[in-house]
């Protein structure tokens, strides 16, 4: 049986492609990673006025671990993605409105929130700096994509090796501060938005 | 050929899995309660005593300066208006007569209107823009010489509701009409707090006139929006006055949501 050329050289195609895109880790994961709810309650005037800061209302505890065979191309990044459930109806820079007091319309824009992610060792080029997300779908880097590895224990940023919590705490461990203020621009009542935390091998 | 069908299928497979990474995700969710908060600080007296026992007084008045400061503090945006009311023991619109003193005449009038009492603001009202059906849409003005009758400060009155006063009537701040365009009808969210001084937009100072006139028909009386006149003369007949005696009423300050 004669295998036809474009066959072959569709699998050498494929094959080229899927080799990028091998596993170098053996595991990449949150510990523990349940959801994190924060509840924000503006009830006086100079909550409004000053916001409310929220420090540490949780912690994102990273392992991340070699195969069996060690690979040195076992490296990580961290992202954080701001969602306001665009499917619902919610305009693009607004919060997602839950309910609403009193007759106003005028949602909150998601750039009234601030976050600020940090660890003892700084790793994060964004570290103890409040960020804000303009969209739906913005997206921050923590530790990013395709950089080089370092490895941990030196206290360094863009720790992005092998690793984990339980071993090297100061660089495996983000912890998560809120900010939100609203000022008297927007609507009384209740919103959401929320923010998810992607953790990825780099290919 | 069917081995290397197989053979091809398994490359394909291997190919397949090897696409996927280790990935893990974390969600934070973020739920925000803006509460509407609205809160009018009266700083001063909340009971005025106005005592006629000169004919000087009746003539010219009595004054009460700087006699009510208002302070806002408000997160949403915002309406503030002056409102007379009673127990209407002589009328929705009357101040109640406690006391009445003389032998009754007939041209004795007891019923008092509620818009003789007139005030004056510290400042313009900065927020009545679409206001302009409106005679007066503040009590801003100066109070008027004796002499001739003025609306321009007689207090607004609604059938002894609190009910918010219209296009055509007075507010202190903010008016009628939810246009979404701050200055034209509403006052927006802020705080004598954070925006100080007494030309502030969330301080007001208020004075108090009465103006009996001799005789004393309260020639300031009338409606808000200046017509018609609800002195005594006018509101009953020429000849009639207003019955000597103990009144009372109350001045209701209303901040409310824009509407």
């Amino acid at each position: 049986m004669r295998i036809h050329p474009f066959i072959i050289a569709f699998s050498c195609l494929f094959l080229s492609l899927t080799s990028s895109g091998q596993i170098h880790c053996g595991a990449v994961n949150f510990e523990p990673n349940t959801a994190i709810t924060a509840d924000f309650i503006f009830d006086s005037f100079s909550q409004y006025q000053a916001g409310i800061t929220v420090n540490n209302i949780g912690t994102l505890r990273i392992r991340v671990e070699d195969q069996a065979i060690p690979d040195p191309d076992c490296r990580w990044f961290l992202t954080m993605e701001v969602n306001n459930n665009p499917g619902g109806g919610t305009a693009i820079s607004k919060w997602e409105t839950l309910g609403t007091y009193g007759t106003g319309t005028t949602s909150p824009d998601i750039d009234i929130m601030e976050i600020r992610v940090r660890n003892a060792c700084q790793t994060s080029p964004i570290d103890g700096t409040f960020q804000t997300f303009t969209n739906n779908g913005d997206i921050t880097e923590i530790i990013a994509d395709l950089l080089p590895r370092q490895n941990a224990g030196t206290c360094t940023t863009n720790v992005n090796g092998p690793g984990n919590h339980l071993t090297n705490y100061n660089e495996y461990v983000f912890t998560i501060d809120l900010k939100i203020n609203p000022g008297f621009a927007f609507s009384p009542g209740i919103y959401q938005l929320s923010i998810r935390f992607h953790l990825e091998e780099q290919m | 050929m069917r081995k290397s069908i197989l053979g091809l299928s398994a490359m394909l497979a291997f190919g397949a899995s090897s696409f996927g990474q280790l990935i893990d995700e974390k969600d934070v969710t973020v739920t925000m309660d803006l509460q509407p908060v609205l809160q009018l600080e009266m700083s001063t007296s909340n009971q005025l005593e106005f005592v006629f026992d000169e004919i000087s007084e009746y003539y010219s008045g009595i004054t009460l300066y700087g006699a009510t400061i208002l302070k806002v503090s408000s997160t949403v945006s915002w309406d503030l208006y002056a409102v007379g009311r009673s127990n209407g023991t002589n009328g929705p619109e009357f101040w109640d007569q406690q006391l009445d003193y003389g032998s009754n005449n007939t041209n004795a009038i007891d019923d008092l209107p509620l818009s003789l009492l007139e005030i004056h603001q510290n400042q313009p009202n900065n927020g009545d823009a679409a206001a302009g059906a409106a005679a007066f849409s503040d009590y801003s003005q100066p109070f008027a010489t004796t002499g001739a009758a003025d609306a321009g400060n007689s207090l607004y009155v609604n059938g002894g509701t609190n009910t918010p006063p219209t296009a055509a009537d007075k507010y202190i701040a903010g008016h009628s009409g939810t246009s979404g365009t701050a200055g034209q009808d509403f006052m927006p969210g802020g705080s004598y707090l954070t925006q100080t001084g007494t030309t502030s937009d969330y301080y007001y100072a208020l004075d108090y006139r009465i103006l009996p006139g001799l005789p004393a028909v309260f020639p300031n009386a009338a409606d808000a929006d200046g017509a018609p006149f609800e002195d005594i003369a006018t509101a009953n007949a020429a000849g009639n006055y207003a019955e000597p005696g103990v009144y009372t009423m109350y001045v209701q300050y209303i901040l409310l949501e824009d509407q």
